[in-house]
């Protein structure tokens, strides 16, 4: 029996057996799992009776109105968070792909948002936010932009922007780094023979630049749109979910529906949702941009 | 054990048939070259020979043992490739004698053998250097140690030489001549270069579209090409072959289509016995030991080789002669060679 | 000169935006909560010193809790801090060399050896990484309570294996393919079956790949909160951004030592991305040309 596979078989499974076993108890199976749980009524509180109830967890939850406000906090957040990273990170790119002195220690600086851990990214900002002892207040008001000190965390037409904000500032170099790369794989010969045709700065950047930055481009949106998307650490640590429902996103309905109400028949459902919710959104995402890249 | 045969070997990716049902037998001591351009599927019969291709259909023996399912770790065949392939993070010493190490050769004698073997390569100033200090001569060297150092019996080289400016070319071609004479083990040798299938080579197989067009000595091939495939890739330059402007011996039968060659070589003065073939010559064009020229004979072009003293100068006529019996007659529409 | 000028002017802009919120927390935790609570603040420490951190790290010891005379409120969680330090290494470090063997042995089948099941297998790899953490963590967590592991250290490594595993095995993918493919045949040819291949020809010359997929599993699970905040429920298992993120939820901890606290807590992270900024660099965008 065993003798029907090849040497180089026998080796492969060996090699892979570790890695597939941890995604297979870790990932696989409690994703099947999870949809098992989104079909029925399961409450922790309530441990012995768990009926099937089918798709009604999941229609519950399509008409529920704390749904409603988290895909619309979850819309805004993602598309500010993902629009003004990629930006960023595009301008953040063309600097650090110049060469100067100095350049070597900007690139150094670059991996500090990077490394610095979600729950410090959060606490960080609430410290500058903070209405009373905050940086942001100093310096608008130094700045002559405010006249009196602000609860910005507070103001729920702001919340959602400032946690974005610290969001972004993270986001941002790993985004920075990919369109780098991308950047460097361009020949400078496309640069010499626009600048031969007579080809402006900007026209330079339009025409050369932008075309051979889309497979990055669209890695970046792909990437930071998974990854906005879900996101949770932020809206625990800095509001969680206020004030009001200001900042109450997918990510944190899931953990209050969860955590807070042990409700895990409908977290699950949701769960699923979200991350249906993620594949579409890629997929959408590749097709657009990816359609001439594979 | 030493002699290969090749039973049907069957290499398939996907869809595409890289080598189809190939029979080669190759004895116990032969130097065969498998010779043909890219692509012809002469690399991918060498591997699995060697057994880093998987084989899809066919058997593989060495001697009468069935080696076909057989990693190639465990059959025991040494190999030279076209990238040297040295570790670079081993130094010479270590490349060499790797092979030994694997198989628990104890160190003193590892060291005993490399020394031996570095001799043989006039290696051995350089043992302590890595690969990446060595030009590509010195590494064609090294790889050609770390083969011979285990003294297997077959030897498989796929493009060794190709990496090397010309001049060094020759002077490993011939070292890997004496190295076959000397241990007298079963060579099989990867080229696109006819010069060196040639030269090494005690039997050639030409290869094409994954098949072997022609199994023969290189006198064979040279001499009796089995198609017009094989009359072309050797020889250089290539041999002249025409559907018309060129006599048709005599003994083709009247009315069939053929096409007929003529080595650039294959010219003398008009003389008894000889077709005289009238031309002007359109390009001249000397190598030094002799001339090679472009003749127009009628509608048709010839390129010639001919001695430095016949002294042709562009523009002016000249009459060749040419031996019926050195012409190659080929079937027009199989391309197969027409024997008398 | 003109574009000396503009470089010049968009590097401050740049270092401002990117260093200057870590300045300020760095500024902050070391200042006495009467110094940051100061309006307008100090930019500098007026007094710059570590009494906010020797603070944290003595929380546990009650002798010396009497006589600190603080200028704050440090909650009765601090003492939890040095344990949770050392929980996030200890997690950190599992699943960082386990990852290394695993990831090693994973890459190396998927990018060199021609097995049935090959594309399966690295779809499924894959695949696993675009599952959002969140949708996750409902299932995992009962899951682990079924298996009676909420709130162990074990539990902790294996999730973050699974988190961590798909970005690291194609990492060293991407590195392995860039690896002469007759260096493998000459190691084959030599003797090496495929773990001789690996440990011979793979192994040293990927080094660089190796140190990217360390770092990148270390600093993932060194900053994860999510995971832990669900899966451990005491200070036996609990990481230290658990700990931090209960000094920030709870409104009576002083800001000094909130911001101490972060301090600590981003000090190993950057710290390692700056030693081993190009090895990490290289890894991140492994494969980001090629798409």
């Amino acid at each position: 029996m065993l003798a029907r596979f090849s040497y180089d078989d026998r080796s492969a499974a060996l090699l892979v057996l570790p890695v597939m076993a941890v995604l297979l108890v870790v990932a696989a199976f409690p994703i099947l799992y999870s949809f098992w749980v989104s079909l029925h009524d399961i409450v922790l509180t309530r441990p012995l009776r768990r009926p099937f109830v089918g798709l009604e967890n999941y229609w519950r939850m399509l008409g529920d109105a704390r749904f409603h406000t988290a895909v619309l906090r979850t819309t805004v957040y993602t598309v500010v968070t993902v629009g003004v990273t990629t930006v960023l990170a595009v301008g953040v790119a063309l600097l650090l792909n110049e060469n100067f002195r100095g350049n070597k220690l900007l690139n150094t600086l670059l991996l500090l948002p990077w490394a610095t851990p979600s729950i410090v990214n959060g606490l960080m900002w609430k410290w500058i936010y903070d209405p009373t002892y905050g940086l942001l207040n100093a310096v608008l008001l130094k700045l002559g932009l405010i006249e009196h000190y602000r609860a910005w965390l507070g103001d729920p037409d702001l919340t959602l922007l400032l946690i974005s904000n610290a969001a972004i500032w993270k986001q941002m170099p790993l985004a920075a780094l990919l369109l780098i790369v991308t950047m460097k794989a361009i020949p400078d010969d496309l640069y010499r023979a626009a600048k031969v045709d007579g080809a402006t700065v900007v026209q330079r950047f339009v025409h050369v630049t932008l075309p051979a930055l889309r497979p990055g481009l669209m890695l970046v949106l792909v990437y930071e749109t998974m990854i906005s998307i879900r996101h949770f650490d932020l809206f625990l640590i800095m509001t969680q979910g206020g004030p009001g429902d200001a900042s109450y996103t997918l990510s944190w309905l899931i953990y209050v529906e969860t955590f807070r109400s042990l409700r895990f028949g409908t977290g699950a459902a949701l769960s699923y949702l979200l991350a249906m919710l993620t594949f579409l959104l890629s997929w959408l995402f590749i097709r657009a941009f990816g359609e001439r890249n594979g | 054990m030493a002699a290969i045969t090749c039973q049907g070997l069957t290499k398939r990716y996907g869809g595409v048939t890289a080598v189809q049902a190939l029979d080669l037998a190759i004895a116990e001591g032969e130097f065969m070259v498998l010779l043909g351009p890219s692509g012809c599927g002469k690399t991918t019969t060498l591997n699995m020979i060697a057994g880093l291709e998987e084989i899809s259909d066919g058997t593989l023996l060495f001697d009468t043992r069935d080696v076909t399912r057989l990693p190639p770790h465990k059959r025991e065949v040494a190999m030279v490739f076209q990238s040297y392939a040295l570790y670079p993070n081993k130094t010479v010493a270590q490349n060499i004698g790797f092979p030994l190490k694997l198989r628990g050769v104890a160190p003193a004698e590892i060291a005993r053998a490399v020394a031996e073997v570095a001799e043989q390569l006039e290696l051995t100033a350089l043992l302590e250097r890595r690969p990446n200090q060595l030009s590509g001569g010195q590494r064609q060297r090294v790889a050609l140690g770390r083969a011979i150092v285990r003294h297997p019996s077959v030897f498989l080289m796929d493009e060794p030489l190709s990496n090397l400016d010309a001049t060094l070319r020759l002077s490993m071609r011939s070292l890997i001549k004496r190295l076959h004479h000397k241990l007298r083990a079963t060579f099989v040798y990867v080229t696109h270069d006819q010069a060196e299938a040639l030269t090494l080579a005690d039997r050639i197989a030409v290869m094409q579209g994954g098949v072997i067009q022609q199994l023969d000595t290189p006198e064979g091939i040279y001499e009796r090409p089995a198609n017009t495939f094989v009359a072309s890739f050797l020889g250089s330059p290539q041999i002249n072959l025409l559907r018309q402007g060129l006599p048709r011996p005599g003994w083709v039968p009247a009315g069939r289509e053929v096409v007929i060659g003529l080595r650039p070589e294959d010219v003398a003065r008009p003389g008894d016995g000889l077709v005289t073939l009238s031309g002007r010559v359109e390009l001249v064009s000397p190598l030094g030991s002799e001339t090679q020229l472009e003749l127009s004979v009628g509608e048709a072009t010839l390129t010639l080789r001919v001695p430095k003293d016949w002294r042709v100068a562009e523009g002016e006529t000249l009459d060749v002669g040419v031996d019926p019996a050195r012409l190659h007659v080929f079937d027009a529409a199989t391309t197969m060679r027409i024997a008398p | 000169m003109q574009r000396k000028l503009m470089l010049g002017f968009f590097s401050v802009l740049f270092v401002l935006y990117v260093a200057g919120p870590v300045l300020w927390l760095l500024s902050s935790s070391l200042q006495q909560e009467s110094e940051i609570t100061a309006v307008p603040p100090n930019w500098l420490p007026p007094n710059p010193g570590l009494h906010n951190f020797t603070a944290i790290f003595t929380a546990g010891d009650s002798a010396e809790y009497a006589n600190r005379g603080l200028s704050g409120f440090l909650p009765s969680g601090a003492a939890n801090l040095l344990p949770s330090l050392y929980n996030s290494l200890q997690v950190g470090l599992w699943v960082a060399v386990l990852n290394l063997v695993f990831a090693l042995t994973a890459a190396y089948a998927i990018a060199v050896i021609d097995f049935r099941g090959r594309r399966a297998t690295l779809y499924t790899v894959l695949a696993t990484r675009v599952i959002p953490d969140i949708a996750l963590v409902v299932p995992l967590f009962l899951v682990i309570r079924n298996l009676g592991l909420i709130n162990s250290i074990g539990a902790l490594v294996v999730t973050y294996l699974a988190v961590t595993l798909p970005f690291t095995v194609f990492i060293l993918i991407s590195y392995f393919e860039g690896i002469p493919r007759d260096l493998y045949r000459a190691s084959r040819i030599d003797g090496c079956g495929h773990w001789g291949a690996l440990r011979h020809v793979y192994l040293p010359l990927s080094l660089p790949a190796l140190v990217a997929a360390l770092m990148f599993a270390f600093l993932t699970s060194w900053n994860e909160f999510l995971f832990a905040l669900v899966l451990t429920q005491s200070a036996a298992a609990q990481t230290l951004p658990i700990i931090i993120a209960g000094f920030v939820m709870d409104f009576t901890t002083s800001f000094s030592f909130v911001n101490a606290a972060g301090v600590i807590a981003i000090l190993p992270p950057v710290l390692l991305a700056v030693l081993f900024q190009r090895y990490i660099v290289a890894g991140l965008t492994a494969g980001a040309v090629k798409g």
